[in-house]
């Protein structure tokens, strides 16, 4: 073993391993990604992972669901001099984070029964509700691109870089007809992050919005653009909640 | 004097899981296959909820049965809203699942089942002195990837199949690139399978094993069954599929508090083995005779041997969907657009074959097509009562070896049922308080 490789983490909490999979998806890369990086914990692919070791980087998918996961994150953040959040549920909650003051432990009893009781089970939370994030690679899941991307920015010092625009600029420049104001469908492009070249659009499907929220969304023309389509607010909201909480602007000075 | 063996977070498997067994001298006292998932309750979120949301939030269930997921998610929408979809629309349905299936089960015996047999922590340590093996296992895994994005327009969580029909359909250049490595694939599959052929052998168990499958004999289809086939000791029962539930009778069992899946009062397999054991006769006869080049028998009464079964499905799945791209270029694809829905009250129930096994949704629409009540129910929450059934056999058997070597023989019966514990949404299981170690 080469001590002088980097070390690598790459971890799941709660979720469905979609963007681990993306990871181990990136077949004509692996191989040569383990050439230059030492991955010295992911469970998902490895037995064994050490649990104390220093992590140059650390990958973290899904929320934070349970006390366990909570833990595990802490002692993660410990172990990882750069923290990435990966994916939509560890950026900002992800699906389970849809539904905005619902009664958690009584929604665990819907699903699961009495037993529900004593599970071990929280509302979803995002990564940054817990610990401090160093950077964020948003989509649900990931994109490979991107993910390759930040692991070469990140081996070179550089943070990742991501668009700053909404999938709406990548609809118009792939020249797709548009589905929101040309046909009243409910897409969630103008508030939504690019980065995936309108992959639902260029399908003739709405975006429901799955890489979160660009840096500014702007909440209200959105909202009259819907509206004036014949979608109530009460439907907006609903709708782009799929993903977590409503867009709303990111601080400035905030990583990515 | 007890003894306990644990595992205590499952490596190379989706999801968080355990395994906890306790013996007493040689006997074995309990057996526990532990989920430690956070609970997403996406079928309680999804509720009221309209039609067209529905899929592209319970795909995300699992990102590995994403497309399997999503599909079933759709069927059983179009079945409560009385929608009928095109024959095209359903091959191109079927092309999915086969790609799926491909990639997840190259995934499984490339990259997380093999590492055990040959003795490494992982692929990566495996490539090592196996690279060959690990780029076959990549190239496969690659290849259904391929077919799930040209086909669902991303790997995971497919967003090109909706309600009715397809966004878009594929494109001819998409279809002859995807014959082309669909050729390719079959030589790989072949060689797959003189891999598989070369593992040492993993026999920890021997125990008559109930299967049940979907049954599609004359195509060995995932989708469109009607039925449920149950199989045990040459017997088989027929479920139709609304009847679901007689078969995911879940029960409360005194030792977990835990939901478990029994029919008949006993645990039953899903996936790849199950699916041979009741639909074997749709096998090509390449599949055959890679069955015969595994020594593979039916019925098997040994879960390792569903790695061999997965084996069988891949130069399967990639022959038939070869066929599948081939009546597809000279098909005019165009019926596979979505009609415009009507909504309307109703109930509707879908079942296919996942990777890992039967996978149900039921739901119930308001007249609104909005969501009233979500069921799913995957394989792996089906499976749990049959895999503590093989733990525990193969405890009995091996209660002589000392922890180490039990430890790997239960991580390997575990694997091999390649669990999905992210999908196993119904079953998050707590530990007999009086138990805890
Ligand atoms: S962000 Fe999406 S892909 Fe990633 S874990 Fe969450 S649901 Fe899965
Ligand atoms: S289709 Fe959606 S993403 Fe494309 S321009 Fe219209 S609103 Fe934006
Ligand atoms: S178009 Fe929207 S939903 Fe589709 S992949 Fe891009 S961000 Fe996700």
């Amino acid at each position: 073993m080469q001590a002088t490789k980097p070390t690598v983490g790459i971890f799941g909490l709660t979720g469905c391993a979609g963007d681990q999979l993306v990871i181990l998806n990136c077949e004509d890369e692996l191989l040569s990604l383990v050439d230059v990086v030492d991955i010295r914990d992911f469970l998902m692919a490895a037995s064994g992972g050490d649990e104390f070791s220093t992590l140059d980087i650390a990958f973290v998918e899904g929320a934070v669901m349970t006390r366990r996961d909570e833990e595990k994150l802490q002692r993660i953040r410990r172990r990882a001099k750069a923290l990435v959040a990966i994916g939509t549920c560890a950026l900002q909650g992800g699906v389970p984070a849809m539904a905005d003051g619902l009664d958690w432990p009584s929604a665990v009893r819907d699903v699961y029964g009495p037993e529900g009781d004593g599970f071990d089970a929280l509302p979803a939370r995002a990564l940054h509700e817990c610990v401090e994030v160093d950077f964020s690679l948003p989509g649900c899941p990931i994109e490979k691109h991107e993910f390759l991307g930040a692991v070469a920015d990140l081996l070179n010092g550089n943070p990742p870089q991501l668009p700053t625009y909404a999938v709406c600029t990548e609809c118009k420049m792939r020249e797709c007809d548009c589905l929101l104001v040309d046909q009243g469908r409910f897409c969630h492009g103008p508030l939504t992050r690019a980065g995936c070249r309108a992959r639902c659009p260029s399908y003739a499907v709405p975006c429901v919005g799955c890489r979160g929220p660009v840096p500014d969304p702007n909440l209200g023309s959105a909202m009259d653009v819907y509206t004036s389509k014949g979608w109530s607010p009460e439907e907006v909201v609903q709708r782009l909640r799929t993903f977590g909480p409503l867009p709303t602007p990111v601080p400035a000075g905030e990583a990515a | 004097m007890t003894r306990t063996i644990r595992v205590e977070h499952l490596a190379r498997v989706e999801g968080h899981g355990g395994i906890t067994v306790t013996l007493d001298g040689e006997r074995v006292e309990s057996v526990h296959f532990d989920v430690i998932e956070g609970a997403r309750l996406l079928e309680r979120l999804v509720r009221s909820r309209r039609y067209d949301e529905i899929a592209p939030i319970v795909s995300r269930i699992c990102a590995i049965c994403s497309a399997a997921h999503s599909l079933t998610s759709l069927q059983a929408t179009e079945a409560a809203l009385g929608i009928e979809v095109s024959p095209t629309t359903r091959l191109l349905r079927d092309l999915m699942l086969r790609g799926e299936n491909i990639e997840s089960h190259a995934l499984h015996i490339f990259l997380l089942a093999a590492p055990d047999y040959l003795d490494y922590p992982s692929a990566i340590a495996m490539a090592g002195r196996h690279r060959d093996a690990v780029a076959l296992g990549l190239r496969l895994k690659r290849l259904g990837n391929m077919i799930q994005e040209v086909l669902g327009g991303r790997a995971i969580h497919p967003v090109n199949a909706v309600v009715g029909g397809f966004g878009h359909p594929p494109s001819t250049e998409e279809l002859v690139a995807l014959e082309d490595a669909l050729e390719s694939g079959v030589s790989d599959a072949l060689t797959a399978t003189e891999f598989v052929a070369s593992l040492p052998t993993a026999d920890f168990c021997d125990t008559e094993t109930t299967f049940a499958a979907l049954e599609t004999p004359e195509r060995y289809g995932y989708a469109d069954g009607k039925h449920i086939t149950v199989r045990r000791s040459g017997t088989a029962q027929r479920i139709p599929i609304a009847d679901y539930r007689s078969l995911t009778n879940e029960r409360v069992v005194p030792h977990s508090h835990a939901k478990h899946s029994l029919y008949d009062e006993q645990p039953f397999m899903v996936g790849a083995l199950a699916r041979l054991a009741v639909n074997g006769g749709g096998l090509t006869e390449a599949a055959r005779s890679v069955m015969r080049t595994l020594e593979l028998q039916l019925p098997s009464r040994n879960p390792m041997d569903n790695n061999k079964a997965q084996t069988v499905e891949l130069i399967l799945d990639i022959e038939l969907a070869l066929g599948i791209v081939r009546r597809l270029l000279s098909t005019d694809l165009h019926d596979t657009a979505p009609a415009p829905i009507v909504p309307r009250a109703g109930t509707g129930t879908a079942v296919t074959e996942a990777p890992r096994g039967l996978l149900v949704h039921s739901y119930t629409y308001d007249a609104d097509g909005r969501i009233a009540r979500a069921d799913v129910i995957t394989p792996t929450a089906m499976n749990a009562a049959s895999l503590e059934h093989h733990f525990q056999d193969a405890v009995t058997r091996g209660a002589a070896l000392d922890d180490a070597a039990l430890r790997k023989r239960l991580e390997m019966i575990a694997r091999a049922y390649d669990p999905c514990i992210s999908c196993s949404v119904h079953l998050i299981r707590r530990r007999f308080e009086g138990r805890r170690p």
